[in-house]
Order: C-alpha cells, then sequence, then structure tokens
C-alpha cells in the first residue's frame, strides 16, 4: 500500500563490508520525487518545541496539511548512562535509574533492585513489608507519572486548566515521595536489599490523605474531558495503532493495550507481591489516541485500588534484607559492633560482588515494559547495564500511527504514546 | 504441548543442531548460545512457530580481553506461552572493526532501532537492515561510545567546535614564530600536536576527505 512504498524510498540497503570510513551521513530527503506532489514541504519539528515532551526532533515531509513520512530522530538528551554505569558499584549506579524515566523514578529503581536481587539471588529474604511498600510506592508514581501525562497531553492539545490541576495533585504525590525518602522526585529509596531507610510513622495517614481525595478529583478530570465533545473530535480515530504494528514493533504498556492486547506484566509474571492485589487492566478496542487515553485513566483508579488494599494489609517486618554482605547494616552497629563496622565499610568502598552471569527483569512501568539486562563479572561493578526503555520502542511504532494524518494528529499522537525522552535516550 | 524456556530450547536444538552452541540456565532463566550464520533462520522459527512475537530488546555486550569479542543479544518474549527466551551470539572472531551479523528487521519490524543502536554505540553492522545509521549519538561521530576502550570521560571536541580560537593555554613558542621545521610550529597545525587527545577522525582534513 501507499505507505509502505513511501517507506521503502528510504532505505539505504547497507551492503556487507562496512568500513570506517562510511561515515553516518545524514538523511536524504529525496524532493521532487515522481510520487510525490511538487509542493511537499520537509519541515523540522525541532528539538525545542513545547509539544514533543522533551527533546524530540521529528522531520516530516507534509502535502499540504497531511504527514506524508515521519522520521523520528532522537539522542538530543543521550547522557551514556549504561557507560556510567560501569564505572560505579551496584549501589551507586541506582542513582543513575531515577534519571532514565524521571517521571516515575521509583518505577526505575524498583526494576533495578529486582534485577540485582535476581542476580544475587536474595529474592526469597525480601520481607513482605518491603514488597508491600514497593507495590504503594510503584503505584503511587505510577499515578503521578499519569497525572504529568495527562495535565501535557490535554495542555497540547487545547484544554490548558487540567494541567494545574493534575500537578495539584501531583504535588500531594511529591509530597509522599519527600516525607519517606527527603526527596520529592529523584528518591533512589527502592534500592537493592530493600529500602534505603524506614518507613516513617505518619507513612500511612498521609497516603490516606491522598487516597482520601483523589477518587473525586479524578471524577473532575473524568468531566472536563473524558465527554467533551472538542476532545473527542481531536482524539477519536487519531493516532491509530494496529495490533499486529504493536506487537511487531515491540510496543509495550497503555500504547500496547489501547490497541486491544490484553498484556500487563503485573498480571503476568508478578513481582513483588503483586499476586495478592485485585486489581483490573483496562484494555481499549480502537487503538487511537482515545483508547489510550481511557485506558491510562482508568489505570489510576486501579492503581489506587491497590494502593488501598496494600495500606489495608501492610505487614510488620524489617525494611531492609538482613543479609550483611548486601544491605549495610543498622547505622548504630557501626559503634557497638566490630563485624557492623566491616560490613559498613566493606559495602560502602567496595560493594557487594554478586555472581558471574546475567539476568534480565521486566517490570511494568508507567510507559510500558521495563526492563533491565545486568551483566555481571563477578566484580563489584556491573560489566553492562541496559535498560530496556518502553518509551524506545514505543516511540518507534509513532511513524505508523501518524503517516497518513494531519500535522495537529502529531501532536495528539506524541501525547497519547507518553515518551519520556530520559529514557528513549538514556 | 504447553511451550515453556525450557521446552523452547530443547525444541530448537533439536530442530537445529548446528546452529545451537550452548545453552545456559542461570536464575530460572534461558539462553541460547547461537552461531550469527543461522540467527534468522531461528528467528523466524521461534516467531512462526512457538509464537515469540515480541523482540523485547537487542543489545551487545563488548568483552574486551575475549576474542569473539562481542555478545550480542536478542530478548524475546512469548505472550500466548508467556514465557521468555535470550539468544545470544557471538561475534567478532576475526577481530574486525566493524563486525557483522544478520538484521532481525525481517522477521519483528521492531529490530530496527534496536540495531541502530547497537550499531551506534558498539561497531556492530547488521546485514540487510534496511536503514543503518546512528541514532544516538551525532551523525558525524565515527567512533563507538560503549566499547570499553572508548574513554568514560569522552575525547575533546576540536577547536572549531568552541569559535575556532587557539586556546591561550597553548605556547606559541615565543622567537619560533619563522621555524618551519617538524620540531618547531609548522604551517599547517595538525590538531593532534595541539590537543592530543582529540576524537580520532574529526580533524579537518578528514572531514574533508569524506
Amino acid at each position: 500500500m501507499q505507505q509502505q512504498e513511501i517507506a521503502n524510498q528510504y532505505t539505504t540497503p547497507v551492503g556487507t563490508s562496512f568500513s570506517a570510513s562510511d561515515s553516518a551521513v545524514a538523511p536524504r530527503f529525496i524532493e521532487g520525487d515522481g510520487e510525490r506532489r511538487a509542493d511537499s514541504m520537509t519541515i523540522n519539528m525541532g528539538p525545542q518545541h513545547p509539544s514533543t515532551h522533551g527533546v524530540l526532533r521529528l522531520i516530516l515531509t507534509i502535502e499540504g496539511e497531511t504527514v506524508v513520512k515521519t522520521v523520528p530522530d532522537i539522542g538530543f538528551l543521550h547522557t551514556g548512562i549504561e557507560k556510567i554505569a560501569e564505572a560505579k558499584t551496584y549501589h551507586q549506579a541506582l542513582v543513575l535509574t531515577d534519571r532514565m524515566d524521571y517521571l516515575a523514578p521509583l518505577c526505575n529503581n524498583l526494576g533495578y533492585a529486582l534485577a540485582i536481587e535476581k542476580l544475587l539471588d536474595i529474592e526469597d529474604e525480601i520481607t513482605d513489608k518491603i514488597k508491600y511498600v514497593r507495590v504503594i510506592l510503584a503505584e503511587l508514581q505510577r499515578i503521578a507519572s499519569h497525572l504529568v501525562w495527562l495535565g501535557t497531553h490535554t495542555l497540547d492539545l487545547g484544554a490548558m486548566s487540567v494541567f494545574l490541576y493534575c500537578f495539584r495533585e501531583r504535588e500531594m504525590l511529591l509530597d509522599i515521595f519527600e516525607y519517606i525518602s527527603g526527596v520529592r522526585l529523584m528518591t533512589s529509596y527502592i534500592c537493592p536489599g530493600g529500602l534505603q531507610a524506614e518507613v516513617p510513622k505518619g507513612f500511612d495517614a498521609k497516603v490516606r490523605e491522598f487516597t482520601k481525595i483523589f477518587p473525586a478529583r479524578l471524577q473532575e478530570y473524568h468531566d472536563l474531558i473524558t465527554n467533551n465533545q472538542l476532545w473527542l473530535e481531536r482524539t477519536k480515530g487519531v493516532g491509530y495503532l494496529s495490533k499486529e504494528d504493536a506487537l511487531a514493533y515491540g510496543v509495550s504498556g497503555p500504547t500496547l493495550r489501547g490497541s486491544g492486547v490484553v498484556w500487563d506484566i503485573r498480571k503476568v509474571f508478578p513481582y513483588s507481591g503483586y499476586e495478592q492485589f485485585d486489581f483490573d487492566i483496562p484494555v481499549g478496542s480502537n487503538g487511537d489516541v482515545y483508547d489510550r487515553y481511557l485506558v491510562r485513566m482508568l489505570e489510576m483508579e486501579q492503581s489506587l485500588k491497590i494502593v488501598n488494599q496494600a495500606l489495608d494489609g501492610m505487614p510488620t517486618g524489617a525494611y531492609r534484607v538482613s543479609n550483611p554482605k548486601v544491605a549495610p547494616p543498622p547505622k548504630w552497629q557501626i559503634t557497638g559492633s566490630m563485624e557492623g563496622l566491616i560490613h559498613h565499610f566493606k559495602l560502602f568502598t567496595e560493594g557487594y560482588r554478586p555472581p558471574k552471569g546475567e539476568v534480565f527483569t521486566r517490570t511494568e512501568s508507567p510507559k510500558g515494559e521495563l526492563g533491565y539486562y545486568i551483566v555481571s563479572d563477578g566484580s563489584a561493578k556491573p560489566y553492562r547495564m541496559h535498560v530496556r526503555a518502553p518509551s524506545f520502542a514505543n516511540l518507534e511504532a509513532l511513524p505508523r500511527m501518524i503517516e497518513g494524518s494531519f500535522l495537529s494528529d502529531v501532536v495528539a499522537a506524541i501525547g497519547s504514546i507518553d515518551i519520556v525522552l530520559g529514557e528513549v535516550d538514556r | 504441548m504447553v511451550i515453556t524456556a525450557a521446552s523452547t530450547v530443547e525444541t530448537v536444538q533439536k530442530r537445529f543442531p548446528q546452529a545451537v552452541i550452548e545453552a545456559v540456565d542461570f536464575r530460572d532463566e534461558q539462553t541460547l548460545v547461537l552461531r550469527p550464520e543461522s540467527l534468522v533462520d531461528v528467528c523466524t522459527y521461534l516467531k512462526k512457530s512457538l509464537q515469540y512475537d515480541l523482540l523485547e530488546t537487542v543489545t551487545a555486550v563488548d568483552w574486551l580481553e575475549r576474542v569473539p569479542r562481542y555478545d550480542v543479544i536478542y530478548q524475546l518474549l512469548s505472550m500466548p506461552n508467556q514465557c521468555y527466551v535470550r539468544l545470544k551470539l557471538r561475534v567478532g572472531e576475526r577481530r574486525e572493526e566493524h563486525p557483522a551479523v544478520p538484521s532481525v528487521t525481517g522477521v519483528w519490524a521492531g529490530a530496527n532501532w534496536y540495531e541502530r543502536e547497537v550499531y551506534d554505540l558498539f561497531g556492530i553492522t547488521f546485514i540487510g537492515h534496511p536503514d543503518l545509521r546512528r541514532i544516538l549519538m551525532p551523525m558525524d561521530w565515527t567512533t563507538h561510545p560503549l566499547r570499553k576502550d572508548y574513554p568514560l570521560n569522552g575525547f575533546d571536541l576540536p577547536e572549531p567546535h568552541w569559535g575556532g580560537q587557539v586556546p591561550y593555554t597553548i605556547d606559541p613558542g615565543v622567537g619560533q614564530q619563522t621555524l618551519r621545521t617538524p620540531q618547531g610550529r609548522t604551517l599547517d597545525e595538525r590538531r593532534e600536536k595541539v590537543n592530543p587527545n582529540q576524537e580520532p577522525g574529526t580533524l579537518k582534513e578528514d572531514t574533508q576527505n569524506t
């Protein structure tokens, strides 16, 4: 079909010999081509743009108002996190993981912690208390991330007032994170071996404060947008991604569920105690922007349900694994016990050494399937840490969604995939 | 027949006996080490017959001291069977600068960007990839950052990127301005004498040749 022909024109077949002197050339845009109209323009939706949700550059070829071809150009936020992680110990590399998906740092931390715990084989030592707190924090983080998504998505499409309401709720969540860890955003609170610090006593009350008011607020957002005629016209039928395309591109998360695939890692490969909680997975059917919007709105409701269940059933226990080879002993032992002092010293100067091997763990982050591939060579630093970022694969499907639609639909589609460039570029 | 990761490994070993070098089981995760030339066949079989429909990631590991220098890793997920398996290729036996691996973009379209990322950061080329160019680094970067011999702090960029001035810290050599010998200050100031830490391949004359 026509889309395929257009895509085929932008192919540079690579031969078997590829030497260092064939340095990468700039993308070649064929102008005045027989297939295209003479007035087709190539425009740049540059890295600095209020609607690209970060530093994303799209090179769009448009004819009139229709987008004929899109080439995303990424890499503006590439900070070499995977390279730096090779130079840090496992505990130090935790801080790097916050910064990838910077709207859901606790979820990144959780994925990393699960990967290292699997590598160290201490999964059985993680107490229920740790699991429940991790689940609560991950779900609160999911709500926070979806609130940013909602605020910015509606802002792009013109419904500007929703933005401030979402951030009002997000402030409450950031206050909760600050209460437990001291940091609003880059908490690094969930670490391999448990949590960084004991959960303070007022945590339950603070979270219940939030869960009490949030359903009404969520209803406010529904009232403002869900059946709004303008919203329906902007989002229904826009940015269509079929099931087959979504699976071919490795799309995951709400973007995949909006296209009708029932897949949530929390249900299929449950981690950190998710099997004990009762929650539903919203799945769309049309694969358009509106369905993805509804999926995320309903997901916020389900997250709240999980948080309530976890708060009601919160067990008591240690906040950290009691294995001194992995988790630093409590601070008071430094002055009291020689072993405590030595373990503390060794853990913070040298770090723990997992056995040689590799693991790949996957978690359901608000954006999709977040995977950590960690290779250990027996030393105290990860030999290779690769992060399977959900936004990377989701963004790859963007051209499929918008080729053939209008320029204004590009903005709607980018917002609906909910990309975070920190994750895409790492 | 229920398909699990372990049964997948057995099935592949039975069906492609010459392709599988070894099968590793670590922490309940199955890894199949394959020969590079049989990659596309095995992947097509896994996708069509065993329903491994999601390619989660393609990445690489650089083992600097080992002779097949790189490991290329494919992580596959089967949604109907709810299992996952890892494929590994060991490439680079001939110590070549840009080892070549067949591309799986024909099997999973999503491999496109992942293989571009591996090319960009490691220098491993993919035969049959429709559009192999850099994705994260700038387009004219000539080296591959995630290799183990690439310095963590990077290279200094050549002066023209910063305004075209010779920095004040370079001593012009008072009294030697008229010397044209290699020992003194020569007319064509090759930047590597000025700045030995410069990114190779970004000298002005190199860019003028392409």
